[in-house]
């Protein structure tokens, strides 16, 4: 068996290696699975099985935007 | 109360189109869908500018005056809203449209091209904030996170600003007492009824 640098044998280093890639690869699909909304965008406006939550006239209508710090930020940067 | 609007710095876009796919990605709009695109007059030629387009949110909106079946509202914010559990998809807010920014999922008459998808100022839609069945038809809705269109955060040379109108017109404003010239807020005079004084 050939050794490198590091002391290990050529089939653990690529084993370990490969087990690096399979547990990053593992991480970011979970990451994306997390950060993917449970419903997809459906262009046609059909629900299927996602349940609908109508708001009320009023709450439609209601303004929604706030000055946050995000938005703050937004107007400061783009004074540069 | 605010009163929310796009405003494109046409002398700043270099039709890079990041705010058209940020715009697709944020809400997994399909191929054939362009809530928001670019577009270049003079291509090719000196003088060549591009623009930045989608829904202006317009007062007193043309889609809203002809909607047959009234799918249309505008929030306190002056954000331009519909529903698409009234959409018949008969197409008369695309004739009335000045921007063309209504878009239709297939290609059809009077009402088999479905339901109308138009920029919602990632504001979604007449279902309960941020709930699977706002963003299953509208998409996400930032502005009830405290955010703002996407396409205006990640515009990268600022050419499109997006908010409060007074906020996003002094921004102009500045730019054009530095540059010593500016192109005018595109659109404002059509969707807002306004003179830009710059």
């Amino acid at each position: 068996m050939m050794e490198g640098k590091t002391g290990m044998s050529e089939g653990e280093s690529t084993n370990r290696r490969r087990g690096f890639l399979k547990a990053l690869g593992l991480a970011g699909g979970a990451a994306v699975a997390a950060s993917t909304p449970a419903a997809a965008f459906n262009v046609n406006g059909e629900l299927g099985d996602v349940k609908p939550a109508k708001e009320t006239p009023e709450q439609r209508v209601a303004a929604r935007y706030r000055e946050t710090d995000h938005v703050k930020a937004f107007y400061r940067t783009n004074r540069y | 109360m605010a009163r929310m609007k796009f405003l494109c710095d046409s002398d700043r876009c270099i039709e890079c189109n990041a705010c058209v796919t940020a715009c697709k990605n944020e809400h997994e709009v399909p191929w054939g869908i362009n809530r928001r695109r670019v577009i270049t007059l003079n291509d090719g030629k000196p003088g060549e500018r591009s623009i930045s387009m989608a829904c202006m949110h317009c007062t007193d909106a043309p889609c809203q005056a002809v909607c047959p079946v009234n799918c249309f509202y505008t929030t306190a914010d002056a954000i331009v809203l519909h529903d698409k559990d009234l959409c018949i998809g008969c197409g008369y807010c695309f004739y009335a449209c000045p921007f063309g920014a209504p878009q239709y999922p297939r290609v059809g008459n009077f009402g088999g091209r479905g339901k109308m998808d138009k920029c919602t100022y990632c504001a979604g839609g007449p279902q309960a904030d941020n709930t699977e069945a706002e963003y299953a038809q509208y998409g996400a809705n930032r502005i009830a996170e405290g955010k703002l269109p996407l396409c205006a955060e990640m515009c990268s040379t600022k050419a499109l600003l997006a908010g409060d109108g007074d906020i996003i017109a002094s921004i102009y404003k500045e730019r054009v007492q530095v540059r010593g010239y500016g192109a005018g807020a595109w659109g404002w005079r059509t969707a807002y009824r306004e003179t830009v004084g710059v």
